[in-house]
Formats: C-alpha cells, sequence, structure tokens
C-alpha cells in the first residue's frame, strides 16, 4: 500500500490506479461509494423502465424499450463486478440490502405511468447519466472503470436518441399528446436538475474530485445538462423552467424557479413558490419516494424465492 | 451511379455501434431509377432489432440529401440471413477495437 504522500503523488500525475495495491484506504472507500451509487442506478432504472415500457405503443418501440433495459442491467453489471473485484460480495449487494439503503438519484423513485414518461425520461434522466458517466470515462483514475465506459457511452448514445425521437414525435402530433408530453417535462425536468446534488457554493470540498474519480463539479455537470435539455426542448416546442444568459462573456443556464422548492410526489407537482431548504431535500431523498420498494422488490424476491426451491439442485 | 449511393449509406453510422452500414454489412442493394426512386435492399442483424426505425429513418434521410434523389423505398429483407461474415474487414477492425468479438 503506497504512503499518502506516495498516492498524492500518483494522483496529481495523471496515472491510472489498477489495482487495490496501488490505493489508500480512504481512495478505496470513496472509489466503491461513487461505483455503488453508479450500479445502484443503472440497477434500478430497469423496474422504473420496464414499468413503463410495457405501455409501448407498439411491438418495435416495445423492442426498443426493452432493449433500453438489457443495456441499463448490463451497465449496472459492470460497477458490481468491479465492485466485486474490489472485496464486496456482489449478490449481497443486489439481492440482501434494504430497500432504503439503495444509492441512486430520487427521481427513479417517482412513479413513470406512461410511454411518453418513459422516453422522457430517456431523454432526460439518460442524459443525466450520459453528463456523469462520461465525465467519470473522461477523468477516472481508476484505469479498470474508465475502460469499462467505453461501451457505456455509446449505448447511452441510443438511450438518448430514443428519448429525444419519440419526445419529438409527440410534440409534432399536437394536442392531447403534446399536452401530456409537456406535463412529464414539468415534474420530470426539476427532478433531474436535482439529480446532480447540493450546489457548489454550498459543497465546498469533494474527496471525488480530489482523487480524480470525476473531473466536473455538481454545477458544471448540470449546466452540462442545462445545455443540451433545454435548447433541445425549446427546439421541439417544449417549454421549460430555464433560460440562457451571458455571465461575463459566458453562456450559463439560469433556472426560472427557486431552487431547491417543494415537490408533492404523488401528485407528480412541483410548487415554485414554496423554496425550501437542502436539509429538506435530503431528508426527502433518504425517505426514499413512492416506487422505492416496489421496484427493490421486482428483482429481490424472486431472487430469494429461487434459492429456496432450488437449494438442491443449485 | 449507385456509387456515390453507397458511398452515401457509408456515412450511415449503426445507432448502437461504432460501425456504418455499409461495413456491417446489412445494405445489400442499393438502386435508382430515371426519375430519382432510390430502392434500397437492407436487413437488420437480428429480427427483433431495438434500433430497426432509427436505421430506416438515417438510410432515407440520407438518400434524400443526394443530389436528384426523391423519393427513397427500402425493402427489408432477411434472405439471405445476415451473419458476420457479411460484415467487411474495415467493420471488423472497428467493432474489434471496440471491445466486440467478430
Amino acid at each position: 500500500m503506497p504512503t499518502a504522500a506516495e498516492f498524492e503523488k500518483t494522483i496529481k500525475s495523471g496515472e491510472l490506479i489498477e489495482s487495490t495495491n496501488e490505493m489508500t484506504p480512504e481512495y478505496l472507500r470513496e472509489l466503491k461509494h461513487t461505483l455503488i451509487v453508479s450500479g445502484d442506478t443503472e440497477l434500478i432504472s430497469a423496474p422504473a423502465y420496464y414499468l413503463a415500457a410495457k405501455k409501448a405503443p407498439s411491438i418495435n418501440a416495445f423492442m426498443t424499450g426493452i432493449a433500453i433495459i438489457q443495456d441499463e442491467l448490463a451497465h449496472a453489471h459492470i460497477a458490481y463486478h468491479i465492485l466485486e473485484e474490489l472485496g464486496e460480495d456482489q449478490e449481497k449487494l443486489i439481492f440482501s440490502r434494504d430497500p432504503k439503503s439503495f444509492r441512486y438519484p430520487y427521481a427513479f423513485d417517482v412513479p413513470l405511468d406512461s410511454w411518453t414518461e418513459l422516453v422522457v425520461a430517456n431523454g432526460m434522466y439518460d442524459q443525466a447519466g450520459f453528463c456523469l458517466l462520461g465525465d467519470i470515462h473522461d477523468k477516472c483514475s481508476y484505469g479498470p472503470w474508465k475502460r469499462g465506459l467505453n461501451k457505456v457511452m455509446a449505448e447511452e448514445n441510443f438511450h438518448l436518441r430514443n428519448g429525444r425521437t419519440w419526445m419529438k414525435r409527440i410534440s409534432l402530433a399536437g394536442g392531447a399528446a403534446k399536452d401530456e408530453l409537456q406535463r412529464a417535462v414539468d415534474w420530470m425536468f426539476p427532478l433531474s436538475v436535482e439529480w446532480f446534488g447540493l450546489p457548489d457554493n454550498l459543497k465546498m470540498h469533494s474527496t471525488q474530485l480530489e482523487y480524480r474519480l470525476k473531473g466536473l463539479t455538481n454545477d458544471q455537470l448540470r449546466q452540462w445538462w442545462l445545455s443540451t435539455v433545454v435548447p433541445y426542448c425549446e427546439q421541439i416546442g417544449i417549454n421549460v423552467p430555464a433560460h440562457k444568459e451571458t455571465q461575463d462573456g459566458k453562456d450559463v443556464y439560469v433556472l426560472d424557479y427557486p431552487f431547491p422548492c417543494e415537490f408533492d410526489a404523488a401528485e407528480k407537482r412541483w410548487d415554485f413558490k414554496q423554496p425550501i431548504t437542502w436539509d429538506d431535500v435530503l431528508a426527502r431523498w433518504r425517505a426514499r419516494g413512492p416506487r422505492n420498494a416496489e421496484m427493490v422488490a421486482m428483482f429481490q424476491e424472486e431472487f430469494h424465492k429461487f434459492r429456496k426451491t432450488h437449494r438442491n439442485g443449485n | 451511379m449507385s456509387e456515390t449511393l453507397w458511398a452515401a449509406l457509408a456515412e450511415v453510422q449503426d445507432p448502437e455501434m461504432p460501425v456504418n452500414l455499409v461495413d456491417l454489412g446489412v445494405i445489400y442493394d442499393v438502386r435508382r431509377d430515371e426519375k430519382g426512386v432510390v430502392d434500397v435492399d437492407l436487413t437488420f442483424t437480428a429480427m427483433g432489432c431495438p434500433a430497426s426505425e432509427f436505421i430506416l429513418d438515417d438510410v432515407r434521410e440520407r438518400l434524400l440529401r443526394e443530389d436528384g434523389v426523391h423519393d427513397v423505398r427500402i425493402n427489408v429483407v432477411w434472405n439471405p440471413p445476415w451473419t458476420t461474415a457479411r460484415m467487411t474487414q474495415a467493420g471488423r477492425d472497428a467493432l474489434e477495437a471496440w471491445g466486440l468479438a467478430v
């Protein structure tokens, strides 16, 4: 194991870390935490998307939805597989953890109830995943993960395309279809903005940045997301509560509502007149949302049932 | 004349993998009549191809950008079936570099 000074030198030099022998215990802990968030996020997107993909408007659309879910499971597998190599028990992580201890963005706990909401998730949540993973792919100091993300990035592009193509198609259809799309964007846009976490002015120190597990701050990632989603929605005629401004000669996206603010998960409605604190948001995240237990049960229950009935055959 | 159409199709990327449709070997034939109507025979790598709609959209969109092309008719064919043997060496190299055994 390297000394703290040796390790710091390696990190500063830009070299990649390839094995646990080259890590300090603090780095290992932070790497594992980052991988768990990534694995959990990919994994939970499968039941979240599946419950909505069942409402696909055609066989072809359903196949695309299912292919995306298969990709997400494979992406989850990459993260859990690396965790196993780092000494964690993959099976326990996935099948024996309490639903509330899964570390994925709160957005997935709010039910996606229609094909329209699914494609907005592909356009917005997958874009958030694309920004977060793209940054890790670009900057991560842990070699095995950085390389594992090559294929993930290409596949996330496909998900984005599904989201964008359908959002445009639904918007062009107009009428009730477009109204439904606008309603989905209205509640899903602010949840995606929240996805990137505390603003930089409240989170002074980031161990993930220090260890080069990622390269961009929360606000930089949020700006990246806004710079892709806002222009696209404007282009297809969908309103979003954010706009572009020039500040000190640079383009910056500014939110048109207090951030953070009150969200009613049961009604899928934001109250832009009701600003809240980040402590309130963190409390909502910790309590988890409406679909948390149901989704985790979708992959945990059958596993344990199968274990019981196949005890001798396995 | 069909050479420019093949070149145009070689600019259409597969939506899931970093390889173009010609190198992937899914384009079987492309021809243009005197009225500017292009017929394309193409297949997919799997019958349940999740990207089929995107591929059809991209092929149509790219061919319509060719001078004198007014309409594109796409015939999805399953015979002969696609196998990896239909890929060009360039396509094989691209996918292997990406981490896919072909």
